[in-house]
């Protein structure tokens, strides 16, 4: 009988040790882990449903990083088997319903690792562009929430003034006009956005449309290569990306990543982003934590997590109690690609998360 | 039987299927449950919700949260039936306030049940402190004894199996009889005196209890529970496995759920073009196979039912006699005015029906000959005036309403259930005036009989076919089947719309001869729209001509034909 | 006037033109052929598509317009005779079918185009000075070109022979077909008019939103409840109708926020479909 055990990203990001033992891999899966043959890692991606656009580039990335723990000699002395399971399965983790898909999948990227950037991203505006008036606006959900309230204190510790926030629905159709006439009207320095997927397009594209790109700078948390795509080149200007992976990233680390997938998969390189990226760090996250703790038990797997490095695409990574610590990048939009115009170091993951 | 055999294969088929498979089936049990009840609605009584996730999930969360605050505690297993409950209680509410509004069950019931799934999303994603927010609701405990995949599977399973004996049961029922009937003709089966809305409501209700049941089981099977349980594209998938798999058939959505469903899980990751393919076929079932693909063994084991049920013949139950009435009452309407987009049909109509004998109701088309039934048994409400029978007030009161107290009614053009048999058909009228509501749970209803049924049998040898569904009659047929509907009923009056309209000479005459036979029988007010003078002269005691919405004249048959008033509108319309 | 004002005033008539475009099409295959079109979303999407084509191409993009009225006619009409005419007074076999319709163009745009967002360059970039404030320029045209058709169909519908044949149609379509109309004709006519209208309204917002393969499922819930509130069968129900649910929903999200301009508008839409299904102009 074939043992296997789950871990999706979800369960990977939201400060893995932890999340495992909380149970979100259904308990009764993990009794069924066998101590030979194959290690398979059932890998919960987006193959159906628009996020499936990610799934290529999840699946992808994972291959790699399981063709690498298995030329190091597999996780436990056994070789890594990814079996790609479609997240639709469960509408729990899924729903087909585009939006809220792809939504839900960057959830799981956001809950580890975002928290923490917003500070720096703040601090770094607050600096370089002397920004003293803010206006936030997110999707109405956890994540959005809890980013903003972090950024108002920052914003507040340095001086600064909140001139609006708002929040729009989770996967309903929105429109942005009304939002951008308010935000044109309190004219503030910097426009803080949480909002994700179509609806950070949508809203992109309405307020370049208005002409308030020139004067206002966007800070997005949650924009990688695809969303900017949708945006498109002449609604991205003044607009800011913060987070811990972009494929134009300069470092060593991702430069070899970067040729590692090219070498696989040739000209089929799948559009890497930050999605992806985790996928990668997902795998090596497993092996580590698997070798570390000797077995899958939850227990053990728990007490292992504790300094924990492993390799991601951006470099290698080190846990901290529950949380994961990693470079974040901050990028300045120049058309439809992103140039990272800064790098905050090995930042650790601030807030418990709120899973 | 059969849900034995079912469970016993569910029981040995981990066995066979491995972990993985184990794993996912215990999952979509679950999801076969919401679809049995999808199938309940849709395939028997003839609506078609579009928000079923939202019981699911609405119990998906009370679990969720009952696991959570009391981890480990057996009390859970008493409760998470009542979280079920919650969402079948709900289902029941929504069914009684939406079901008796102009918008009925058709796309408008359809297009709410959509809304509310899409509130109830926004809700689950909103309202942080109760439901976690988009996030959902995380690290659910398993229930107590139930502490690996291998128990959910056969939790799952059993589950499954009791809701499928539930359904059976049902299905079988005089109620599930019923919900057929709504479905084919919600009108005829108001006219017996049953309240359609009623039993839809109650069809929607057990539908929201088997999701709310299978939710209350996702939560500690799955150990997380997010908006996306309550929302529109997981009720959007149910509908494409029950109509897949043959919504009108107990078996017909499980196969579809387990099939479709958790094939897609594995087919897409291999088959290119996989879901554009499942598209296309769901398109071709709905288009030229709505029978699903449980249609294709529909007919052997039909045939094998009928050989089992031929084998074993059930003897008739006498159905309990109508409780007698003390003393016939005449049904009188005073001054009744009824009106449609400003022209007013009835004018001021003040007729009265003696408590006994045949009355036949002539005029000119457009006279409001029908409208005066419509009026009668509460179909048309008048804006003024007043229908009573005897002391009693009955004016605009609903069809139902009326029909129980002892009015029967054939319609014009024949309305019999044809999708029934003949027996069922039959039996309908009997329950309608001798069955409690709960009796309408016990199987040997379906077997009742009357006296009066028999001897109209022995009159008309096709209505002892019992078996046969009422589609293979003739037209001639159909109008003796609701005849012989209406006359079951007993009625104290009995309302008939051109009851041999579409009938041959010799059938016209067979036909009068039974009218005339049940009137004195039952010693009841039989009240006939006909055309047809010379047959009116055969049957009728006295005669009511409308005109123009108001009585123009009434007496004997020979009265009227002597009436210079009635000539003049007889013989004026044909200038 | 406070500009501010003016440019909120500027979004609500923005907001219902383009809802009352889009859902002008839904009204008229709902409203005159009771067909309850799920893929009219994906009409939308397949217009929208249209104009990406050609902006990607480089050519001038009023083109997209004749290319979606192709290809959206075109497929409108092979539905037609394969998928709705079979099912017509069949509302839940007609509801189940176009939802499987829906599925299908959306696995096939998916499969011709990928599923990433795309964005067609807004033509008439830039803002103009209205009343003191400046509104982005092809969103005011867009606004003078929807009020322009609808008013162009109301004009059509209430006095031409076809209107009044359609009227007909709807009526009583027995007695339609016994007075020899070409029913059938008429239908398919119908049912091509108003996928055309859906192309047409998705070319029309493809340079605002991410042109992608699920981009009709925003616009079919609204459009139904459009309906809904303004009653079925005549073009000042639809206006009526956006006027309600496009208002409701700019006004509270001018007002409140779009969280709870959403719901308002899901329960304004529930107590419709509850209390006056037939709309606002019902009578009882």
């Amino acid at each position: 009988m074939p043992p296997f055990m789950i871990i999706d990203r979800r369960t990977m990001l939201a400060g893995t040790a932890g999340a495992l033992a909380a149970g979100i891999v259904p308990g009764a899966l993990r009794r069924a882990v066998a101590a030979d043959g194959e290690f398979k890692i059932g890998l919960l991606i987006p193959l159906s449903g628009p996020a499936a656009l990610f799934g290529p580039s999840n699946q992808g990335c994972a291959e790699l990083a399981a063709d690498e723990v298995n030329a190091a000699g597999g996780v436990l002395g056994r070789k890594i088997k990814l079996i790609p399971t479609d997240a639709g399965a469960a509408p729990a983790e899924v729903a087909k319903s585009v939006v809220r898909l792809m939504l839900e999948e960057k959830v799981d990227l956001v809950i580890g690792s975002h928290d923490s950037a917003v500070r720096q991203a703040v601090e770094a505006t607050v600096k370089g562009k002397g920004a003293k008036s803010f206006y936030l606006i997110g999707n109405d959900y956890v994540w959005a929430r809890n980013s903003n309230e972090a950024a108002k204190s920052y914003i507040s510790a340095g001086g600064g003034t909140i001139a609006g926030e708002e929040y729009v629905p989770l996967g309903a159709p929105n429109r942005f006009e009304e939002i951008v006439t308010r935000i044109k009207g309190a004219k503030p320095d910097v426009v803080l956005i949480t909002v994700i997927g179509a609806d950070n397009v949508n809203f992109n594209r309405a307020f370049a449309s208005f002409g308030l790109d020139k004067d206002i700078t966007r800070l997005a948390f949650l924009l990688e290569e695809n969303t900017l795509q949708g945006i498109g080149a002449e609604s991205s200007g003044n607009l800011y990306s913060c987070m811990a992976y972009f494929a134009n990233v300069g470092s060593e680390a991702n430069q070899k990543f970067k040729a590692a997938m090219k070498a696989k998969f040739g000209d089929k390189v799948p559009q890497l982003s930050t999605l992806g990226a985790d996928a990668y760090a997902g795998v090596h996250c497993a092996k580590a934590l698997v070798d570390k703790a000797g077995s899958t038990e939850a227990a053990a797997v728990a007490a292992a997590s504790q300094g924990l490095s492993f390799a991601t695409a951006g470099g290698t990574a080190t846990m901290t109690g529950r949380h994961v610590d990693k470079d974040m990048y901050l990028a300045l939009c120049k058309a439809t690609e992103f140039e990272v115009v800064k790098t905050f170091e090995k930042i650790a993951s601030g807030q418990s998360c709120p899973v | 039987m059969a849900n034995l055999g079912t469970l016993v294969a569910l029981l040995v088929l981990p066995f066979a299927v491995g972990d993985y498979w184990t794993y996912q089936l215990g999952l979509y049990y679950l999801y076969a449950m919401v679809a049995v009840g999808l199938g309940l609605c849709w395939g028997q009584a003839g609506f078609l919700p579009l928000g079923q996730a939202m019981f699911f999930g609405i119990s998906a969360y009370l679990s969720a949260i009952l696991l959570k605050a009391m981890p480990g505690s057996y009390l859970i297993y008493l409760l998470l039936p009542l979280a079920a409950l919650a969402s079948g209680v709900l289902a029941l509410l929504i069914g009684l306030m939406v079901f008796r509004r102009d918008g009925g069950s058709g796309p408008f019931f359809s297009l709410i049940t959509l809304a509310l799934s899409m509130l109830a999303f926004q809700i689950a994603s909103n309202w942080n402190s109760v439901t976690g927010g988009f996030n959902g609701l995380a690290g659910i405990p398993s229930l107590p004894g139930i502490d690996d995949f291998r128990a959910n599977y056969y939790l799952a399973a059993v589950a499954l199996v009791v809701v499928l004996t539930l359904a059976t049961w049902l299905y079988r029922a005089p109620l599930g009889v019923l919900w057929r009937a709504i479905a084919q003709n919600e009108r005829r089966v108001a006219l017996f005196g049953f309240n359609p809305h009623r039993y839809k409501a109650i069809a929607f209700a057990v539908s929201g209890f088997f999701a709310g049941l299978a939710g209350a089981l996702y939560a500690p099977q799955q150990g997380l529970v997010s908006p996306q349980v309550v929302g529109f594209a997981f009720s959007a998938e149910l509908l494409v496995w029950t109509a897949v798999g043959g919504r009108g058939r107990l078996y017909g959505p499980v196969l579809g759920t387990l099939l479709v469903g958790s094939m897609t899980g594995e087919m897409r990751d291999g088959v290119p073009y996989w879901e554009v393919i499942m598209a296309g076929f769901f398109m071709l079932v709905v288009l030229v196979f709505p029978q699903g693909v449980i249609g294709l063994f529909t007919p052997v084991t039909d045939r094998l039912r009928r050989s089992f049920d031929r084998a074993r013949q059930r003897a008739r139950i006498e159905a309990p006699a109508r409780a007698e009435v003390a003393a016939q009452e005449p049904l009188t309407i005073e001054a009744a005015r009824v009106s449609a987009s400003g022209i007013n049909i009835l004018n001021d109509l003040t007729v009265a029906f003696p408590p006994k004998g045949v009355a036949c109701v002539i005029g000119p088309n457009g006279a409001g000959k029908t409208s005066t039934f419509n009026l009668i048994t509460g179909e048309l409400p008048a804006s003024a005036g007043s229908v009573k029978v005897g002391a009693l007030d009955i004016t605009n009161q609903a069809p139902y309403q009326v029909a129980r107290l002892g009015f029967g009614r054939k319609l014009q053009a024949p309305s019999v259930f044809p999708e029934l048999s003949i027996g069922d058909n039959l039996a309908i009228a009997l329950w309608s005036n001798g069955a409690r509501p709960l009796d309408l749970l016990r199987l040997s209803l379906r077997r009742w009989s009357s006296p009066i049924i028999a001897e109209l049998a022995m009159r008309y040898a096709f209505l002892g076919k019992e078996e046969s569904p009422a589609s293979d009659l003739s037209h001639g047929e159909r109008q003796i089947l609701e005849l012989a509907m209406a006359l079951a009923v007993q009625p104290r009056i009995l309302l008939l719309d051109e009851p041999c309209a579409g009938l041959s000479a010799d059938e016209t005459s067979r036909a009068v001869d039974v009218i005339r036979w049940a009137a004195e029988r039952l010693g009841n007010a039989v009240i006939i729209i006909e055309h047809d003078m010379a047959l009116v002269r055969r049957i009728a005691d006295r005669v009511m001509v409308l005109h123009n919405g108001a009585l123009l004249a009434e007496g004997s048959v020979a009265d009227i034909q002597a009436n210079p008033a009635v000539q003049a509108v007889y013989v004026g319309g044909q200038k | 006037m406070d500009p501010l004002i003016i440019t909120q005033i500027l979004n609500i008539l923005f907001g219902v033109t383009t809802l009352a475009m889009i859902a002008l099409g839904l009204a008229i295959t709902f409203g005159m052929l009771g067909v309850l079109n799920l893929a009219h979303g994906e009409f939308v999407m397949m217009g929208a598509f249209c104009a990406l084509v050609v902006d990607r191409a480089g050519a001038p993009f009023l083109l997209a317009v004749p290319l979606a009225l192709l290809v959206c006619g075109g497929v409108g009409l092979v539905v037609e005779l394969l998928l709705i005419r079979p099912l017509y007074r069949r509302p839940f076999d007609t509801l189940v079918a176009t939802w499987g319709l829906s599925l299908l163009l959306r696995k096939l745009a998916e499969a011709g185009f990928g599923l990433g967002f795309n964005s067609v360059a807004v033509p008439l970039a830039g803002t103009t000075t209205l009343f003191g404030t400046d509104y982005p320029t092809y969103r005011l045209v867009l606004i003078v070109i929807c009020i322009a058709i609808i008013a162009a169909l109301f004009a059509w519908y209430g006095t031409s022979r076809a209107g009044l044949k359609i009227k007909a149609m709807v009526g009583n379509p027995d007695l339609a077909r016994a007075l020899g109309m070409p029913v059938k004709r008429l239908a398919t006519t119908t049912f091509v008019v108003g996928s055309c209208l859906a192309g047409l309204a998705g070319v029309m917002v493809a340079p605002l939103v991410p042109v992608h393969p699920y981009l009709g499922l925003d616009y079919v819930i609204k459009s139904f409840f459009v309906l809904v509130v303004g009653g079925l069968g005549s073009v000042l129900g639809v206006v009526a109708g956006t006027g309600v649910i496009g208002g409701l929903d700019s006004v509270m999200s001018a007002l409140f926020g779009s969280t709870q301009a959403y719901f308002t508008v899901l329960v304004v839409a529930i107590l419709f479909l509850w209390l006056k299904p037939r709309g606002l102009f019902a009578h009882g």
